[in-house]
């Protein structure tokens, strides 16, 4: 999948929602897998890769993460997010 | 008893004669596993799509028409691009020196080559659609979501006559999939190998049961014996996921030495960690597990650093085939495994322990 398949969108109805994701991913180098915890606030910023559509939507203002995260935003896959503002 | 308990619902939508998953990473365990009754789904997350393509024609040249399983992992959350950058220097000093002093109690050897580590942000998505794109080309019987959420491609996988699960840890992630119509969900509890939601097996799987409809569960997580088979079923199953219990076996390509580790452990012997990867999961306590454990240790990294952090360690230990140091993911049910027996063996010895259980407790019913 070429950076020409990632199409960034953005909804205004997630923007300002409090959410959490039940995150994770492989582990490099290892056939072993992690999970990570995150809770914030969604920016309303998608991205959809491919075809169908995989979405991802940007968590930021994040007041849960795995110690030491590197970065003060996190990309969770759409299926991942949990609304916990109502 | 009046019918056979153990035929369930799994069993008819996949075609086995036993409800009992393997998950492994070893192609000849599956194959051994499905040839006896049973269903295995082989790991590929960290294979290439070509290796997938090629992994699947083996299989099928040994199966022949027998439905299999492939595993990928979808990622469900990765950094922000660019936050990755000078991984190395970003990596704060009290960690790195707690890591030069293991490295230097226990003597731990440097790796024979580079250190076998890419795609630092865990698998990317480009990488899973390239995978699962094999998969749906090769109309894989079921495809196996052992992290994310599988949803996006559903309506690609049954438009092919395919079958997707997902693997859950919590019960609002169960909640998602079944209602975006996965065909079986794996509720697999803490107890369980590699990375693990906080809940329980016995908590989770009833939890999911009650919520999943006419969805088929299956539970996963320290599931070792006939007898958890059988609990399994009580809780509402319709089958089990089950790892640990085939590391060990004989057809397993797994080092020698970490299968006499694994046939010595205990439950005890296992350790929820961040220390490998940052992530938690579940591994063989090991020199590195439990120096990071010590109330003194700093805290763990998040990944991918801590992974920095570990991997010269993994891989020295692995090289130098050091039993001292090697570890392996392991779950909690890993003290009843205990001889390195046939793969078709420990199918029949669990499907026979589970019989004379539901027959213990309820007897032969007319």
């Amino acid at each position: 999948m070429s950076a020409a398949d990632a199409r960034p969108g953005f909804d205004r109805a997630l923007s300002g929602r409090s959410a959490e994701c039940d995150g994770g991913r492989a582990i490099p180098g290892t056939h072993l897998v992690g999970r990570e915890e995150f809770a914030g606030v969604l920016t309303g910023d998608y991205v959809d890769h491919g075809d169908p559509p995989w979405r991802w939507y940007l968590l930021a203002q994040l007041s849960r993460t795995p110690e030491g995260w590197p970065a003060d935003a996190v990309w969770c896959e759409s299926g991942s997010v949990f609304l916990i503002d109502g | 008893m009046s019918r056979d308990p153990l035929r369930t619902k799994l069993c008819d939508m996949l075609g086995v004669e036993y409800p009992v998953i393997a998950f492994t990473h070893c192609k000849d365990v599956l194959v051994a596993v499905i040839n006896a009754g049973g269903f295995a789904v082989l790991g590929e997350a960290m294979h290439t799509p070509d290796e997938i393509a090629a992994d699947i024609k083996w299989i099928r040249d040994r199966i022949g028409t027998k439905a299999f399983g492939i595993d990928l992992v979808l990622p469900a959350s990765v950094p922000p691009v660019g936050a990755l950058t000078e991984l190395e220097a970003q990596i704060p000093e009290r960690q790195r020196r707690f890591a030069n002093q293991i490295k230097e109690k226990y003597q731990v050897p440097d790796p024979k080559g580079p250190i076998a580590l890419h795609q630092w942000g865990g698998l990317n998505q480009a990488m899973a659609r390239a995978q699962l794109e094999v998969l749906l080309e090769e109309r894989v019987p079921v495809i196996a979501s052992g992290l994310g959420n599988p949803a996006f491609i559903l309506e690609a996988a049954h438009s092919r006559g395919m079958k997707v699960f997902g693997l859950v840890g919590k019960t609002r992630q169960a909640r998602k999939e079944i209602e975006a119509g996965v065909d079986a969900v794996v509720a697999q509890g803490f107890d369980a190998a590699g990375h693990t939601g906080s809940m329980g097996t016995f908590s989770i799987v009833p939890e999911v049961v009650s919520i999943a409809g006419n969805t088929p569960v299956i539970a996963a997580g320290g599931i070792t014996t006939g007898r958890h088979l059988a609990a399994s079923l009580c809780l509402g199953a319709a089958g089990v996921w089950t790892g640990t219990l085939w590391l060990a076996s004989r057809e397993s390509d797994l080092d020698i030495i970490v299968k006499e580790k694994l046939l010595a452990a205990s439950a005890e012997d296992t350790n929820w960690s961040k220390s490998i990867s940052g992530m938690t999961m579940r591994v063989l306590r090991c020199p590195w597990t439990e120096e990071w454990a010590r109330p003194e240790a700093p805290p763990a990294l998040a990944a991918p650093y801590q992974m920095l952090l570990s991997s010269g360690y993994i891989q020295g230990a692995n090289d130098h085939r050091r039993a001292d140091l090697m570890t392996e993911a392991a779950g909690q049910g890993v003290g009843f495994v205990t001889a390195m027996k046939p793969a078709r063996q420990i199918l029949f010895d669990l499907v026979e322990e589970a019989l004379d259980a539901l027959e213990s407790v309820v007897g032969e019913l007319a």
